[in-house]
Order: structure tokens, then C-alpha cells, then sequence
């Protein structure tokens, strides 16, 4: 049930998917890990869509070089940590959802426990070995695994539902080397909040997913495209594996 | 897929065109949609290696020094992906179209 504020608050949602839509976002537990540029639009937008339970997880201090694209964290955060700053915006932002803000490295002692019983993860990571875990963990739990990635004036998306698409590791195999990497804001906004759109989409079961295509953006052209990406039946992370559960949450 | 450059020119009897698409920082280097002109038997590594050249910072982005691509470095044909260690044999045939793009990696 929904108070007198909330269905003030999501009235112009509702008009698209309803009392019962709006019930499937409060509902749903969406892990965010990284609270940094992909991180700051997709929490925000998940955060007043009304997800019921948003966990972001990040280990770093906010920076002031940070601050042309992680619009989560302000000037007067500078110094703190991005998981005080996250938590206490996104409070600010809808004060009838929860928010867990956990101040912890993703390490492969601890995915599996701290994503818990999500509903889907969010990559909002900056490098491929924490990428690769976070696949790992989706594969394990059945749960959905919405990637995003950027670099400067481009970047890419896709949604993964193991056992049904091509997971991380069918797409990328390898890692590229890590990098200082040149972000524009406005990439990260982009990126984040189609993966943001994707969560929502999936928890509504409604739509076309970007399942089994790569949306890759060129913000210098102003052009999207997508590739298709197949499963690769020999892959070290997902081959021979089938889904045991219903993919999409529809219930028609 | 479109075509629009092929049919501007008479073609040759055995003349072959392919396209190659870039991506991401591959395109800042070398730019994409690049329409060649291809002699029959020509693969999928020297085709892409002889467009790389044109710009070395591009070149060696893609390729490594023995001249082998990156191990990260995602190439397909056709919409269909190409594994590293086949592209070396992979001949490119007319209207081939081939994209060379790397893993996106920031957040």
C-alpha cells in the first residue's frame, strides 16, 4: 500500500504502469555497485522512481576531480566518503525508499553476501576484474546483470540474463588494461541512465530489454547503435548453462 | 546494412569492397566506416592491419608489437564475432562488413 505522498510523488509514473507497477519498483532490491559517475545518474533515477531497496556500494572518497560527472556528490562533499554522500542524497531525493550505503571494496570474499537477495545488479564499475565478479555472482544467483561502460565521448550497455544471453564474459573475454580514462558528465548520464531505464523495464516486466545486443553510443556523432552479441558456448564463465528460472518478471 | 558508396563507380569484374567499423577510442584514431577496395584472398588480420597503419598511436592500440591484435580487442564479420586466433586465416569477401572495437571500461 502506498501513503497519501507516494501516490502524490509517482502520480504522473502511475499514469504509464499503474498502482501494480509502482508496487513491483517498491518491492524490488537493486544492487548499485559504485557510486561514481554510471553509479550517481542510475541511483538518482532509481531513487525517485520509487525501487524500494537500493544498495550501493562503493570504497572510494569523493574527489574534486570527480565532480564533472558524479552529480551525486557535491562541492561540500569533497573529502567524504561517496557512500555518506550517496546515502544522504538519495534520502533527500525519496525519503519512502531504503537505501544501504555500504563502504566496502567488491572482493570475491564477500559479492555473494553483500548483493544478498537483489533483484539485479547494476555494473556502475570502472574495470573488468570487478565487472567479471559481479557477472559471476548474476550467473550464480540467476539474477540480471545491467552493464554499462564509458570512456570519453562513448560508451555501451547491455543487459545480461544468464543462462538466457550472452553474459560479460561471452561479450568480453579479456580485460583491457586499466587506465586514467577521459569521461565527459554527460556520458555517464547518458549510459546510466539507459541501464537506470533497463532496471525499471525489467522490474516491470514490460518492453524490450538490450538483451542480446550490445548498445554501443558515440555522444561525438550523436549516433547509437547496437550489435548483436551471441552466447559463446565455450565460455569460462556461463557455458552450459541454462536458466531455471522465469527470465522476465511478466506475469500477463 | 547499407551500402551507399558501392554502387557510385562501375565496378570490376573481381573488384571487392569491404567495410570497417571502429569504435570507441579505436575510432578517434582511426576514424570508421571505411570503405576499401580488397584483393581476393585477402584476411581479416592484414586487412585490418594495413588500415591501422595509417595512424601508428591507432596501430598500436589494436595490435601488439609481433604484430598479433590485443587480447582484449573484440573483432567481428557480419555481425558474427571472429576469435583472434582464427582472423589471421578469416578471408574478407565482398560487402564484408567488419567492426574492430575494445571493451569500454569506466564508470
Amino acid at each position: 500500500m502506498f501513503s497519501e505522498r507516494e501516490l502524490e510523488r509517482y502520480k504522473r509514473q502511475m499514469m504509464l504502469f499503474g498502482e501494480e507497477g509502482q508496487e513491483r519498483l517498491k518491492k524490488a532490491h537493486i544492487f548499485i555497485a559504485g557510486a561514481g559517475g554510471l553509479g550517481s545518474p542510475i541511483s538518482i533515477y532509481l531513487a525517485v522512481a520509487g525501487v524500494g531497496t537500493i544498495t550501493i556500494v562503493d570504497m572510494d572518497v569523493v574527489d574534486q576531480s570527480n565532480l564533472n560527472r558524479q552529480i551525486l556528490h557535491f562541492d561540500r562533499d569533497v573529502g567524504r566518503k561517496k557512500t555518506a554522500s550517496a546515502e544522504e542524497k538519495l534520502r533527500e531525493l525519496n525519503p519512502d525508499i531504503t537505501v544501504n550505503a555500504i563502504d566496502v571494496k567488491i572482493e570475491d570474499s564477500n559479492a555473494v553476501n553483500l548483493i544478498g537477495k537483489a533483484d539485479g545488479i547494476v555494473d556502475a564499475m570502472d574495470n573488468y576484474p570487478t565487472r567479471y565478479l559481479l557477472n559471476d555472482v548474476a550467473i550464480a544467483k540467476e539474477i540480471p546483470l545491467f552493464h554499462g561502460g564509458i570512456r570519453g565521448f562513448y560508451g555501451q550497455a547491455t543487459t545480461i540474463i544468464p543462462g538466457i544471453t550472452p553474459c560479460l564474459k561471452c561479450i568480453f573475454p579479456k580485460a583491457p588494461p586499466r587506465e586514467v580514462f577521459p569521461v565527459v558528465g554527460v556520458t555517464p548520464g547518458i549510459i546510466g541512465t539507459i541501464q537506470a531505464n533497463e532496471v525499471i523495464k525489467y522490474l516491470l516486466g514490460s518492453g524490450e530489454l538490450l538483451t542480446n545486443r550490445l548498445f554501443i553510443w558515440d555522444g561525438m556523432e550523436a549516433h547509437a547503435e547496437e550489435l548483436c552479441v551471441e552466447r559463446n558456448p565455450a565460455c569460462e564463465a556461463c557455458s552450459g548453462m541454462t536458466a531455471t528460472k522465469n527470465p522476465a518478471r511478466k506475469t500477463k | 546494412m547499407q551500402w551507399h558508396d558501392r554502387n557510385k563507380k562501375p565496378r570490376e569484374e573481381d573488384e571487392m569492397t569491404v567495410k570497417i567499423r571502429f569504435f570507441a577510442r579505436f575510432r578517434e584514431l582511426l576514424g570508421t566506416d571505411i570503405v576499401t577496395d580488397v584483393a581476393p584472398g585477402t584476411m581479416f588480420t592484414s586487412l585490418i592491419m594495413t588500415i591501422a597503419q595509417k595512424n601508428p598511436a591507432g596501430y598500436a592500440a589494436i595490435f601488439d608489437d609481433k604484430g598479433t591484435f590485443h587480447e582484449f580487442v573484440i573483432l567481428m564479420k557480419n555481425g558474427k564475432r571472429i576469435e583472434i586466433a582464427d582472423a589471421a586465416k578469416t578471408p574478407v569477401v565482398d560487402g564484408d562488413e567488419i567492426a574492430v572495437f575494445p571493451p569500454v571500461a569506466g564508470g
